[in-house]
């Protein structure tokens, strides 16, 4: 805060003095070329002496004179502006000779220098992040070409499985389709089996139930009729017991 | 000179200034020479101050205004017109560079309003220093007679045309070329100051008069003031890279 | 009196005279290179619009162009410069 206003300060009597040295009438000679030739003229009567009683013919004297002539007429010529100063030529001069001088020992060189510095030290910083980058990437590089093997590698095991699970699950079906046949003919033989000793246990059943009704027949051999009526009966009984 | 009631100054009285020390003599001190000074302080400071500071990375304030100015003379003054081995010019052609555009800056600075090269001191000493350097590193890099040999008969012209080219050559290499770049830097000031004492009296004198109709002249006037301030830039590069172009010429002849 | 009021007046006249020359002398010199720095920067506008790449370069070469041209114009300057007192 008190730097800025410092600074304030400063730049105020800075601009003060400035304006107290360079304004100002600009030139030296601050007045037409009319007021010139008559302040001339004027100069070249009193000279002549002649300013108390004057005579148009005095006047016209003095007018033809020379020197007086040569004086007004150097009214007409201010000096052209293409000219230089030759106090100027020297203050500028001096002016950048020095300025140069200050610049090649000490101005130039500290900040080529600190840009040039500057500029090494991007570039090798640069460089650096550059070969930094570079081993970054044969690091990845390296890393990839891991992965890809890797990943060669579990196709190769998932191919292997693959063809492994297949060939397993061929061969358990071809296991199992026998089994099921074998299992199948067993179950048909053991059908055939009971089958043909339900058929002899009935046909025993039969006869030994034939043998019963026969007894009963012989043992109530009264009528025909009656005979006939129990065998009907029995053998009722007998399909509806064993249907 | 009373044109329409406008007080206009003549044109000496626009750019000869009093002196305020050592008055009539050689060493007479006035508002050019104040200026000079002043260009030479403000460019010292500038580079003293960028120099000394530690430097930081990312370069402000003064330092960025000194290291861009270095960095432009190389990039477009130097790199474009004598290549790398101009390189030993540039503490040369930096200092110039500023020394002109403060001196030519102060057109614009409130208070001073003075563009000191419309003084033709500085401009035809430096064009006379520059016209000495490119002389002497022609003389230098291609000997006496190869210089002249190059300046004065260019190669690839036919014979008979010599008559013409040699004298053409002769006159605008070593009379009119530092004469042109003195002028051009003083002519282009002069204008520029005459143009914005134009118009600051036509403000003037249109605002005595009529109040309304003081506000052509005067955004005329902001405008060129603004107008002015690139002049100033562009006349100080424009000197330093013909500067450089007569000291590579010297240095590749046939170009 | 009057012959020194005459006489100045022949000066004012002459004056005058050297005025409207160096007006007119600064006029005559400010068309030539005019047409020659608008060429200049068309030229110049052009190629950066086709080559954007060469812009840098272009610009030099231009402002060396302008300056050559407009040392024309700024003899012509001179000239009006000196003929004014």
């Amino acid at each position: 805060m008190s730097k800025r206003w410092n600074r304030l300060l400063v730049a105020s009597l800075v601009s003060t003095i400035s304006i107290a040295a360079f304004a100002g009438p600009a030139g030296a000679s601050g007045e037409s070329i009319g007021a010139c030739v008559a302040e001339r003229f004027e100069e070249a009567l009193e000279h002549h002496g002649h300013s108390d009683h004057m005579t148009s013919e005095d006047i016209r004297h003095v007018a033809h004179d020379e020197t007086v002539q040569d004086e007004l007429e150097g009214c007409l010529e201010a000096p052209s502006p293409i000219l230089p100063e030759l106090n100027e030529i020297i203050w500028g001069g001096a002016a950048f000779l020095i300025l140069f001088v200050i610049m090649v020992k000490k101005g130039f060189p500290a900040v080529k220098g600190a840009m040039d510095a500057r500029a090494e030290k991007i570039r090798a910083d640069l460089d650096a992040a550059e070969q930094a980058k570079t081993d970054a990437q044969a690091v990845q590089s390296d890393y990839e070409a891991q992965l890809a093997d890797a990943k060669t590698e579990s196709a190769r095991i998932i191919e292997e499985a693959r063809v492994t699970a297949d060939q397993l699950r061929t061969d358990l079906s071809t296991q199992a389709e026998g089994s099921i046949a074998e299992m199948r003919e067993k179950a048909a033989a053991d059908v055939e089996a009971q089958k043909a000793q339900a058929i002899a246990d009935l046909r025993a059943e039969v006869s030994g139930i034939a043998l019963g009704a026969a007894e009963r027949v012989v043992q109530s051999s009264l009528d025909a009729d009656a005979q006939a009526r129990l065998i009907d009966a029995y053998i009722d009984e007998v399909t509806g017991s064993n249907d | 000179m009373n044109v329409l009631a406008l007080d206009f100054p003549p044109i000496t009285h626009l750019f000869e200034w009093p002196d305020i020390l050592f008055g009539d003599t050689l060493y007479a001190v006035n508002k050019t020479v104040l200026i000079y000074l002043a260009a030479v302080v403000i460019t010292a400071a500038i580079f003293l101050t960028a120099g000394r500071k530690k430097t930081s990375l990312v370069p402000v304030g003064v330092q960025h205004v000194a290291e861009s100015g270095v960095n432009f003379i190389e990039e477009s003054v130097v790199m474009e017109t004598i290549g790398p081995e101009g390189k030993k010019y540039m503490p040369f052609l930096t200092t110039m560079f500023f020394f002109i555009l403060f001196s030519n800056i102060f057109e614009v600075i409130p208070g001073i309003q003075f563009p000191a090269n419309s003084r033709m001191a500085v401009p035809i000493t430096l064009a006379l220093i520059v016209w000495l350097i490119y002389n002497f590193v022609g003389i230098r890099s291609q000997g006496l007679g190869g210089y002249f040999k190059n300046s004065l008969f260019p190669p690839g012209v036919p014979k008979a045309l010599y008559l013409i080219v040699t004298p053409i050559e002769l006159v605008s290499t070593f009379v009119v070329r530092p004469f042109s770049l003195a002028i051009r830097l003083w002519a282009n000031m002069v204008a520029g100051h005459l143009l914005l004492v134009t118009f600051a009296v036509l403000t003037a004198a249109l605002w005595d008069a009529t109040y309304v109709g003081a506000a052509a002249p005067f955004a005329m006037l902001v405008l060129m003031t603004g107008f002015e301030i690139l002049v100033s830039v562009l006349q100080a590069f424009i000197f330093t890279i013909l500067t450089a172009v007569y000291i590579g010429g010297s240095l590749h002849p046939a170009h | 009196m009057l012959n020194v009021l005459a006489e100045t007046a022949t000066g004012e006249m002459l004056e005058g005279l050297k005025a409207i020359g160096a007006g007119l002398g600064y006029g005559l010199a400010a068309i030539g290179p005019g047409i020659g720095i608008g060429t200049v920067v068309g030229n110049a506008i052009s190629s950066m619009a086709r080559q954007p790449e060469s812009a840098g370069m272009v610009r030099t070469t231009m402002f060396l162009g302008i300056a050559f041209t407009e040392a024309l114009a700024l003899i012509g300057f001179v000239v009006f410069i000196l003929l004014m007192p």
